[in-house]
């Protein structure tokens, strides 16, 4: 549909698992303790060729956060989610930035690792602050 | 002459009266209406010309520079007046201009020493007097031409009447400025302008949608598959579309602005992305969508030349032509990022590579040949000034998926990912760009462009299936044209018939838009709350 625009990112990054377009820089990583339902997740400054879904309030473990699910723009398969806005004061700084699901992305190494992890309680999971 | 009114005219009482009617004395005069004029000042007791001014030009035109010195100083009552000196200073220099044509030497020379210092005007005029003498060619002697002295003393009028200060003077043709000023101010307001016909003073100045494209006229259906780029010929005779169906077609457009098929080019065998018409219009470039670039004859529709080779990888993303058409830049991502220069038979006339050059998102040339516009991954603009070699950047804030020039190479406008359009100067000036919004763009490129009478309009393409056109004086957009069915790419105004849009879309149509019905409600985003008014269309 269209002509996708998708952005070149050079260095070392992450890549969408199923079409490999390119998602975001190794050097963009602010944290990789994030938790999902699914597993481990990386904290990133910026990302690139996504789009994004409905905003949503979601419960996460350190609060209430506004959050839009985000999409691989050339496969649609979901990648993560991007917060837009956050409750408390001390959980701001992640307004703006984006999670990526570890299971739904290629490593710089190539490699992807299936973190088919423990029960994780409440509804969506987040982060131990540091 | 005032003759003590204090009546004012006007629904506020600014306008006074007496003024009022010695303007259009003046103007009766000036559109020759002699009888009327005269009849005019005697009914209304207000001359044109006041006594003072009427003896001074006696005076002149009669060559009596004493009397004509006598009445400047007295209209002028300061002696440190700069025009006042000025005036003097020119009374002077005709004075003895006129002298030394008729060979009165002493004369002048009396001139000169006595009444030019008496007359109190400083003494760097009387000096310039003296250098006029000496050093001014026409200060010859020489035979005496009484049509050249008349001429030559009623230009002298001319130049005082404008240092001599208001009342007594003012400036000619005074009522046709008034009146077209205010007629250009309603123009500004007017939001649908695009004629430069002129306009009835009858009723205050409003266009309507019936001065911009905004009506379908036409629909084409010719390609096989969604139509990603759409662009007119710089006559306006022609257009060419590119499809993901990898051909790009030539149509023609007749004299009655209805579009018929041409030429199909085909040979690419990926999704042609974007074309480019040479600025003669008989050669047109192609770019398949991560492929190469291909030239072909307008006329016939024949391929000339292919750049870069398929099996060794050479990647285009974007071309420009320079005038000349016969040279020609690319944006190259494959095997190396850079742009290169070309000539029409083929060969490499220039090259910009190397590792460090980001790839090449779109480019375009200034319709002068001296600018190049480069967008590079993913949010940088560079403007490459081809004589100077000066370069400036500009760095976006979001990533910019196309680039357009305005029709006279002043402006430019980009389309970014987050939905916004950023409107730039060539020159520099500006810190900032002028912002446009009202789209939907956020995953694929849509191109946007300059139209209507001076590139006052910019209209884009959008996500939402519609076409939306912004008058640049406000950044919410003006008209917003339904239609399509599916996410336009591409709009292209036809530079020639500022009332004739183009636009190319994923439903693999091509809409040609015409000038709008009077009798519809405006569709004004600005007055809706939310979102826009979808109109069946």
């Amino acid at each position: 549909m269209g002509r996708l625009f998708l952005v070149n990112l050079e260095g070392k990054g992450y890549t969408c698992m199923h079409c490999k377009t390119s998602l975001a820089l190794c050097e963009d990583v602010v944290s990789k303790s994030f938790q999902s339902r699914h597993g481990k997740a990386y904290l990133f400054s910026n990302v690139v060729n996504v789009y994004a879904g409905k905003k949503e309030d979601r419960m996460m473990m350190t609060g209430m956060h506004t959050v839009v699910d985000i999409y691989c723009v050339k496969c649609g398969s979901y990648v993560g989610w991007r917060y837009e806005f956050a409750f408390e004061k001390n959980q701001k700084y992640k307004e703006g930035k984006s999670v990526l699901e570890r299971y739904k992305v290629c490593g710089p190494t190539g490699n992807n690792t299936y973190w088919v992890s423990q029960e994780v309680e409440a509804a969506e999971s987040d982060t131990d602050d540091a | 002459m005032e003759n003590g009114l204090s009546e004012v005219l006007g629904s506020k009482g600014l306008l006074k009266k007496h003024e009022f009617i010695r303007v259009l004395v003046q103007c009766l005069y000036s559109l020759g209406f002699k009888k009327s004029a005269s009849c005019l000042e005697h009914e209304s007791k207000i001359l044109y010309k006041t006594a003072d001014y009427e003896f001074l030009e006696m005076q002149v035109l009669s060559g009596d520079w004493d009397s004509c010195v006598a009445v400047l100083d007295r209209i002028f009552d300061n002696s440190k007046d700069d025009m006042r000196n000025t005036a003097l200073y020119l009374v002077f220099k005709q004075c003895l201009f006129e002298y030394l044509k008729r060979g009165d030497v002493s004369l002048a020379l009396n001139v000169l020493r006595k009444q030019a210092p008496m007359s109190k005007m400083g003494k760097e005029k009387v000096h310039r007097l003296a250098c006029d003498i000496v050093c001014s060619k026409e200060m010859k002697f020489g035979e005496e031409d009484s049509c050249l002295v008349q001429d030559s003393r009623k230009n002298l009028l001319v130049e005082l009447k404008k240092l001599i200060p208001l009342p007594i003077v003012f400036p000619e043709r005074r009522l046709e400025h008034l009146v077209e000023t205010a007629v250009m101010d309603q123009i500004d307001k007017c939001l649908y302008h695009n004629s430069c016909d002129a306009v009835s003073l009858y009723k205050d100045h409003h266009c309507g949608r019936d001065q911009i494209p905004s009506e379908t006229v036409q629909i084409l259906m010719a390609h096989k598959n969604e139509v990603w780029f759409v662009q007119f010929s710089n006559s306006g005779k022609y257009l060419a579309t590119a499809s993901s169906d990898c051909t790009a077609i030539i149509w023609k457009v007749l004299d009655d602005n209805k579009v018929e098929l041409k030429h199909t080019l085909q040979s690419h065998k990926n999704p042609v992305s974007f074309v480019s018409w040479s600025p003669d219009d008989t050669k047109l470039l192609t770019c398949g969508n991560g492929e190469v670039l291909k030239l072909w004859d307008v006329d016939t529709g024949v391929l000339r030349h292919t750049f870069g080779n398929n099996d060794t990888g050479f990647t285009v993303s974007s071309c420009a032509w320079f005038p000349d058409s016969t040279r020609l830049v690319c944006g190259s991502s494959d095997p190396e990022n850079g742009i290169v220069m070309w000539d029409t038979n083929g060969n490499e006339l220039k090259a910009w590579r190397g590792t460090r050059i980001p790839k090449v998102v779109d480019l375009a040339v200034t319709p002068d040949g001296e600018s190049m516009i480069t967008v590079f991954s993913d949010r940088e603009i560079r403007i490459l000034n081809l004589e100077t070699k000066v370069e400036r950047v500009i760095s976006e804030e979001q990533p910019i998926t196309s680039l357009s020039v305005s029709g006279d190479g002043k402006f430019f406008i980009v389309n970014l990912s987050c939905q916004g359009i950023h409107l730039w100067d060539l020159a520099g000036e500006w810190k900032k760009p002028l912002k446009l919004s009202g789209h939907k763009q956020s995953k694929y490129v849509i191109r946007s462009c300059f139209g209507g009478l001076d590139s006052s309009f910019v209209a884009s393409g959008s996500e939402d299936s519609q076409v939306y056109i912004w008058n640049l004086k406000n950044a919410k957009p003006l008209e917003v044209l339904s239609g399509h069915s599916m996410t336009v790419n591409c709009v292209s105004w036809n530079p020639k018939n500022p009332r004739m849009l183009a636009s190319a879309s994923d439903d693999q149509t091509i809409r040609i838009w015409g000038p709008g019905k009077l009798n519809k409600p405006e569709n004004r985003l600005g007055d809706q709350a939310n979102g826009r008014n979808r109109r069946t269309g």
